[in-house]
């Protein structure tokens, strides 16, 4: 009786299992099937697309003939001989590492400030987020006029404080300069999930500061600080990868006639202007891997220093 | 933080939240400003930041001008638009169905890829897609702002996907039980349990599409079929002839732009924090 007891359970298991092959095997085929149209587009508009462009950056091609292989010389000549590209890096980076830290102190404060319990602090919030929300093309007009050299509302504000403004955006010095405090007139974005970030920080963290006697400024070095990092690791790599590509601003701006050109231009601008209006597409291909190559750089520069300053809360379990 | 907040800090706390309110605001009140004033201050470029004049009959005139006709170009931004919802709403919501419910070999990997795409700039695809859509007959039509979103994208799949992970799974296992297939599972059960999630893809997908800029300006060509953010630009663009824009006018498009985000922003705010948030600080699991 044991043996067949034995015998059935083991028939039974079998049966089961190659029931749960089949069925394991049908699941698969089923996610298959329902991502296949991700699939299909990551391989047709993206991963295809990739392959070809780094060919591309290789070649020489107006768009109407055949490509015509010339070996590294695009990159090379972007090094070597291409001024403006110089200049298209130097303004990048000089508008990236001067808005992202800009935009993280900027916005660590109004979270600071907008995390305390006051009446009506809710509207103070709506307000300070609007911004974000205007489109860069709404934005980048109506800042012609916040900057303009005379009677522009920047320029009128600090002549109340007896500063004579520059012309913002007509001079190269301070054209970038510009650019940066238009962008940060959207810190609300960052500000958000800072606030949020804020609020998710258990109190009793600053019960027990306060009841060791911490002063208002350990609270926030001590325990916000720490405690937010995640967020501002966050934050820093996605507002890296975005300005690094700031395409739209310099791109209207850079179309007026008085606009010094040079100042401005940035990676994404002189690429479209080589594939686009030049018909330059290997040499513009060779931009958008060089411009890769610097995002994969920074970001990794980013998540390797991490370990540095994030605080991660389930590393104290450790 | 419940610890009392003193006179001082309170006052000194207003003082700075107003400066920045103000600072905050004013641009927007210049918009407005200026997208009133009559044509001959315009030529003067004598805006003010409080209105002076009141000409509401810009905002007419913009659709009543044959070389204008802004009403053409917000058509062509709703076309874009509600294309690329249907698309991303559906695909992208299907596409998260299957990360979230199947297992399969290679399923943690593609997903890592998933994530990674993220990541990619567009700059490194734009020649070669520009170049499929012009080998495919496209350029100067709506599809290659449409098409693609069609095939999901990466950042709504995975919005989605950390949202179906947390439903309950008794339904779809009762729904199994009693013969419903993956499709039906999806259309029946979890889309609309996702509801408020797709909301708030709706409302990215409206943002994006909305603002969209370098794509459309490259695709289009056809000043026809300019979106309204293209063609308020090109209102904004001096001349070759020297001509100085109407810059009431180009501020009356800018208004025309801006509302409907604020319009979208104050009634799907709820939808899209919840998402952002969740998606922004939710560990993968």
């Amino acid at each position: 009786m044991a043996v067949s007891q034995a015998g059935l359970k083991q028939a039974r298991l079998v049966t089961r299992t190659r029931g749960r092959l089949n069925a394991s095997r049908r699941e698969a085929l089923w996610f298959y099937l329902i991502i296949s149209p991700w699939l299909v587009g990551l391989l047709l508009l993206l991963a295809g697309p990739m392959l070809y462009s780094i060919y591309l950056s290789f070649t020489d091609w107006n768009l109407f003939n055949a490509p015509e292989w010339v070996g590294f010389d695009n990159y090379i000549r972007l090094f070597t001989r291409d001024r403006t590209f110089g200049y298209a890096l130097g303004n990048t980076f000089y508008y990236t590492f001067l808005y992202v830290p800009l935009n993280i102190v900027l916005s660590l404060g109004i979270a600071y400030l907008l995390n305390k319990r006051l009446p009506g602090i809710r509207l103070f919030r709506t307000v300070i987020y609007l911004p974000y929300v205007v489109p860069v093309v709404a934005t980048t007009m109506v800042f012609r006029w916040v900057f303009a050299p005379d009677n522009g509302l920047l320029n009128s504000f600090l002549a109340l404080l007896g500063i004579d403004g520059p012309a913002w955006l007509l001079t190269p010095e301070w054209v970038k300069i510009a650019l940066v405090i238009m962008s940060l007139w959207g810190v609300g974005s960052s500000v958000v999930f800072l606030l949020a970030g804020m609020q998710g920080i258990p109190a009793e963290l600053y019960e027990a500061a306060a009841i060791d006697g911490a002063s208002e400024r350990q609270h926030f070095f001590g325990i916000t600080l720490p405690m937010l990092s995640p967020v501002i690791f966050f934050n820093m790599i996605m507002s890296i990868i975005a300005s690094l590509q700031t395409f739209t601003q310099v791109y209207i701006l850079n179309a007026e006639p008085n606009t010094p050109g040079n100042a401005i231009v940035m990676i994404i601008p002189y690429l479209f202007d080589n594939a686009f209006r030049f018909n330059k597409m290997g040499y513009a291909s060779a931009i958008a891997w060089v411009l890769f190559v610097i995002i994969f750089a920074f970001t990794l520069l980013v998540i390797r220093s991490s370990s540095a300053w994030v605080f991660y809360e389930n590393e104290m379990k450790r | 933080m419940n610890r009392r907040i003193g006179t001082a800090e309170k006052f000194s706390t207003y003082l700075i939240l107003a400066f920045l309110s103000i600072a905050m605001i004013a641009p927007f009140l210049l918009m407005l400003s200026i997208s009133l004033t009559s044509d001959t201050s315009t030529v003067q470029m004598d805006f003010h930041l409080i209105p002076q004049e009141f000409q509401f009959d810009n905002y007419v005139r913009v659709f009543t001008t044959p070389n204008i006709d802004l009403g053409r170009h917000i058509l062509n931004s709703l076309i874009i638009v509600v294309g690329s919802i249907t698309g991303q709403v559906l695909v992208s919501s299907f596409v998260a169905f299957g990360f979230a419910r199947f297992n399969a070999p290679g399923k943690n990997a593609l997903f890592l890829i998933l994530l990674g795409t993220m990541m990619i700039p567009g700059a490194v695809t734009l020649i070669p897609q520009f170049a499929l859509y012009r080998a495919l007959g496209w350029l100067g039509t709506f599809a290659p702002l449409i098409v693609p979103n069609f095939f999901g994208g990466a950042f709504n799949i995975f919005l989605i996907r950390q949202f179906i992970v947390r439903l309950p799974t008794e339904l779809d296992e009762a729904a199994k039980i009693d013969g419903v297939g993956p499709v039906g599972i999806f259309w029946y059960i979890i889309f609309p349990l996702i509801r408020p999630i797709a909301v708030a893809v709706a409302i990215l997908t409206f943002q994006f599409n909305w603002s969209w800029f370098l794509e459309p300006l490259l695709y289009l060509q056809d000043a026809e079929l300019m979106p309204l953010a293209v063609a308020a630009r090109t209102l904004s663009a001096t001349t070759s002839a020297g001509a100085t824009p109407m810059w009431n006018l180009v501020m009356v498009a800018s208004m025309l732009l801006t509302v409907p985000m604020l319009l979208v922003f104050f009634f799907g705010q709820k939808y899209v924090f919840e998402a952002n948030l969740s998606g922004g600080s939710a560990s993968i699991k």
